[in-house]
């Protein structure tokens, strides 16, 4: 540490301005104190470097301090050689009188020096008291001087020196403090000879006490990052320079040489307080009124300076060890070295001695329910804070479903809109101010407090490997140095824990209790909000004064009645468009139809629907539309795709895919006799993919009219004349010698007679009565 | 485009639902977790108030639930329905195009036999040519007529189909509101103290966090 640390008290001897002579009157003593004084106060404030000028002058005035007791020796050795004179003159009257004379001179002369010590006592006291006074606010002045212009002066550098706020951090609040307490003792406007000043004092010291403390405490605790940034700045010469000349500008009537001469002034200045108030103690009379509250302060002070003390050395403690420290592999093996290989490894004999019951272990109960308490603290608060982290990332998900932008065209419609309405409201203000809340409500705060447990949670592992430590030095009766630090730190660090972590705990779950309530009641927000919305649209709907009951079964039927409705929608079309689209038969085909519904029966006729190519030996070639009959559904090898057909002559393969069966129209027998069906001609075309068994509403019935393609004129009686386009009626499909060639129609006229057969075809005709199967 | 509107609201809803779902059982796991954490052993009065938070959450979950059938019953179902009439209208469009397109061929052969000379056999074949096309014709002409009625039925009655969805969907939820409002108010009446607004809510920690920050073995960084 570079700062050098003020003498002990021990070694100070307060200078006291002291009377050259008793027989001064305190108006003459009061001359020479101010001199005195001064230059004192000035020795006082001299640099620290100066210290030992100081010590020169404490010298001088310790020795003036030394001349004081000499005259009261001086008194006591007139007084003794009085005595003593006393002792060797004979009994002689005139001795006897000139004895009780000197006698009596001599109790004058003792109540004289008696009165004089007296007051010389109280004026020591009164100067004790001004001089605390004093100092005060030189003290003061000093320091407000250093943090308002040696700090703005510092701040306009160019560069401005890294880190300077943190060297001023608590200074402002030290300054406070001390004004206050001058400010108190001004404010009484009671002099220092007054006897009430004293009374004045103390009260004003003890209010402020608590005050003091905090401040002082702060700020002592900071003091080494002070020195740390200093010397920092000591490292670069030229910003040295530039400091030090600011400083010797700014306060030239001191002979500073570098900040910290005004930063450990605080430092200084809370260990006096101590010495100030004994010395005034000390030269007070145990009869003064105010003698028990002057004791109580000094007291006050000197439990101030401890407490001080003890904080300071807990704040560095901790500071140690608190930090998680992320060490690198390479860091790790350079911490290595023997001593720290004998420290680790005796830690963990000693643990494994604890595990196994070798040892006995050090149990603090107390300690162990705190440890307990925090563990299960952090595993709460952890939980928690994943179990918010899911629910706000799944509100998000929510968020995302923008439900509301659809447009099936029906704006014109009270419901959609009502519902885009709400969703709108509820996506953009809703929602996102609760997600906002909960998370600077709940979420961020959980998040801090997470990591404040950080710091404890290190403190305590440390403190189990100082245990360790602890308890393999404590068996020893003769502690070293070292070992006496390890013993104190673990102290420290235990008694700090024991002293913070129930504050610690109790806060923390204080805190979540909080949250737990806000997070109830921003539900209750958003509840009563999105009620509120949605029951002010739901006044609107039509159906919105049914009972729930009703309502529901209302919604329900409505529901499935859609569905019905879309279904037989669905249904109808299906129908319509699923079947193939007839196609009349060509009178060829009509021929081949013929030929082969004789030959294998109408249950094996299939109609080919695409153009089939032949690619193997045996296969047929087959035209779209063509009548093949289906002589067997597998080939020779088994294959059930290839069917062997006859094509009217031809025989072979072709592909199952590609065949549809054919319903004769002239097989099915007419399902209802109403049906007027010339004869045969009509039929029902089924459709060829069966349908699910549904009953089928067939919409269209097509049935079949003969009619004539081509003009056709009678040669004969036996043949009659038709026009293209004219429906007939067919009666024989073939003339009286079985050829197929003419068929015996019945014209329009009524007239009968033979036509070529491939002068007719077949037309599908829409008009015909429906019919179900 | 009705189509891809409705198969998108159809997702969008669905994807909803799920994610209410989900955030009303992360709820639920909050309360749970804590009442299960030790620390609920310690202190009676947490105890009572994790259960009391533990209920409600639950009971939430539960209307949520409910909530969450009756939507799906009578909104996202029917949806899917609405959407699944999409393939068949499509494939009935399909083939009327078939349609059309068969007609128009055949209805080209008609019109080239028709501007040849008018001997027999063309005659015939204009005949046989004709014969062929009027069923095309018919069919297509039957189909087209049918989809120009049944379309824009279908396309009218989106809007009764539609209307009961969106008003249970709309009740549904102001039922489940309604029920979440009360639960949370006594919950709230009960763990919480009442009447503070978010800026003290939010002083309040903070103060309790520098409380916190204070304490020299706390790492303040």
């Amino acid at each position: 540490m570079e700062v050098p640390r003020r003498p002990q008290p021990s070694s100070f001897t307060l200078p006291l301005p002291k009377p050259a002579s008793s027989a001064l009157s305190p108006l003459g003593a009061a001359d020479k104190k101010e001199p005195i004084k001064e230059k004192l106060q000035e020795g006082m404030e001299k640099d620290q470097f100066g210290e030992e000028t100081f010590d020169t002058k404490d010298e001088s005035v310790v020795s003036v301090f030394v001349e004081a007791p000499a005259d009261t020796s001086e008194l006591e050795d007139t007084i003794s050689r009085l005595s003593s004179q006393d002792s060797f003159s004979d009994a002689s009257s005139i001795s006897e009188e000139r004895l009780a004379e000197e006698a009596e001179e001599a109790k004058k002369k003792s109540e004289e020096e008696e009165a004089a010590a007296k007051e010389r006592a109280a004026q020591r006291q009164l100067m004790a008291i001004e001089e605390l006074v004093q100092s005060e606010r030189n003290y003061l002045r000093l320091l407000q001087m250093s943090t308002v212009t040696i700090r703005s002066s510092l701040q306009k550098l160019q560069p401005p020196p890294a880190n300077l706020d943190s060297m001023f951090l608590y200074i402002d609040d030290v300054i406070d403090v001390s004004s206050r307490l001058i400010s108190l003792l001004d404010q009484k406007r009671v002099k220092p000879g007054d006897p009430l000043f004293l009374q004045t004092l103390c009260d004003s010291f003890l209010s402020l006490s608590s005050d003091i403390e905090t401040a002082y405490r702060e700020y002592l605790a900071n003091y080494n990052n002070i020195t740390v940034v200093e010397n920092s700045y000591k490292q670069k010469e030229a910003l040295w320079n530039e400091i030090v000349r600011i400083i010797k500008t700014s306060a030239p009537e001191v002979n500073a040489t570098s900040l910290s001469f005004f930063l450990v002034m605080p430092v200084q200045r809370i260990a006096r307080y101590p010495l100030l108030l004994q010395t005034i103690q000390k030269h007070t009379d145990k009869t003064h009124p105010e003698y028990s509250l002057l004791e109580q302060t000094a007291h006050t002070s000197i439990a101030l300076n401890c407490r001080i003390n003890e904080y300071k050395r807990f704040r560095e403690v901790a500071d140690k060890y608190k930090k998680t420290e992320n060490l690198t592999i390479k860091d790790k093996i350079n911490r290595l070295n023997t001593h720290s290989i004998a420290k680790k490894t005796a830690r963990i004999s000693q643990y494994i001695k604890h595990e196994t019951g070798m040892a006995t272990k050090l149990v603090d109960e107390e300690f162990d329910a705190l440890e307990g308490f925090f563990y299960v603290l952090e595993h709460g608060i952890l939980q928690l804070l994943d179990n918010v982290e899911i629910y706000l990332h799944h509100l998000q998900g929510f968020l995302a479903c923008k439900t509301e932008e659809f447009d099936l065209d029906m704006d014109g419609e009270k419901e959609p809109i009502c519902y885009k309405e709400i969703t709108t409201a509820l996506r953009q203000w809703i929602l996102p101010t609760f997600e906002k809340r909960m998370r600077t409500l709940i979420h961020k705060p959980l998040c801090a407090l997470r990591d404040l447990l950080v710091g404890p949670r290190n403190l305590i592992r440390k403190r189990l490997d100082k245990l360790l430590d602890y308890e393999l030095i404590c068996e020893k009766s003769n502690l070293n140095y070292d070992e006496q630090a390890v013993a104190n730190t673990y102290r420290t660090i235990n008694t700090l824990l024991l002293n913070e972590l129930p504050q610690f705990n109790g806060l923390a779950l204080q805190m979540i209790w909080s949250m737990l309530g806000t997070f109830s009641c921003l539900h209750k927000d958003l509840s009563s909000d999105m009620e509120q919305l949605f029951q002010s649209f739901a006044q609107q709907l039509p159906h919105s004064s049914l009972e729930p009951h009703a309502f529901w079964s209302w919604a329900e039927s409505a529901v499935l009645e859609g569905a019905r409705r879309l279904e037989t929608l669905c249904r109808s079309v299906e129908d319509t468009f699923t079947g193939p689209v007839v196609q009349p038969l060509s009178p060829s085909s009509q021929r081949r139809l013929k030929q082969l519904t004789d030959k294998h029966g109408s249950g094996k006729i299939y109609q080919v629907m695409g153009t089939v190519v032949g690619s193997r030996d045996l296969d047929l070639n087959l035209a779209k539309g063509e009548l093949v009959a289906v002589i067997s559904e597998a080939d020779s090898r088994g294959d059930k795709r290839r069917w062997l057909v006859d094509a009217g002559g031809r025989r072979g393969y072709a592909p199952a895919s590609k065949l549809l069966r054919y319903h004769q129209p002239t097989e099915e027998p007419p399902p209802s006799p109403h049906l007027t069906l010339p004869d045969g001609v009509t039929g029902i075309r089924r459709h060829s993919y069966t349908p699910e068994g549904r009953p089928l509403t067939v919409v269209s019935q097509p049935c079949f009219q003969v009619i004539a393609a081509y003009d056709f004129t009678a040669r004969g009686n036996h043949e009659v004349s038709v026009r293209a386009g004219e429906p007939v009626r067919v009666l024989e499909a073939h003339d009286k010698r079985g050829n197929p060639e003419w068929s015996l129609v019945e014209a329009r006229g009524g007239q009968r007679g033979y036509v070529p057969s491939n002068y007719l075809t077949i037309m599908p005709m829409r008009t015909g009565p429906t019919g179900t199967f | 485009r009705l189509e891809d509107q409705t198969k998108k609201l159809h997702k969008d809803m669905k994807k909803s639902t799920e994610a209410d779902l989900a955030m009303s059982k992360a709820a639920v796991k909050i309360s749970a977790d804590l009442l299960g954490n030790p620390l609920c052993e310690q202190d009676q009065a947490f105890l009572e108030s994790m259960t009391a938070l533990d209920t409600a959450m639950k009971r939430m979950d539960a209307f949520n639930q409910e909530k969450v059938n009756q939507i799906q019953k009578t909104v996202i179902d029917p949806l899917k329905k609405y959407s699944g009439v999409f393939p068949s209208l499509n494939m009935a469009v399909k083939r009327r195009e078939q349609a059309l397109q068969d007609y128009k061929r055949l209805q080209s052969k008609v019109e080239k036999y028709e501007e040849k000379e008018k001997t027999g056999p063309v005659m015939v074949k204009l005949h046989q040519a004709r014969e062929e096309l009027r069923p095309v014709r018919e069919d297509f002409e039957a189909k087209n007529k049918q989809l120009l009625d049944e379309m824009p039925k279908f396309y009218q009655s989106r809007i009764d189909y539609f209307q009961p969805s969106f008003e249970a969907l709309i009740r549904a939820q102001v039922v489940y509101f309604t029920e979440m409002y009360n639960i949370f108010s006594e919950l709230t009446d009960q763990i919480d103290q009442a009447g503070l607004t978010d800026e003290q809510r939010e002083k309040e920690t903070e103060a309790k966090l520098s409380e916190l920050r204070a304490l020299s073995i706390v790492a303040d960084d």
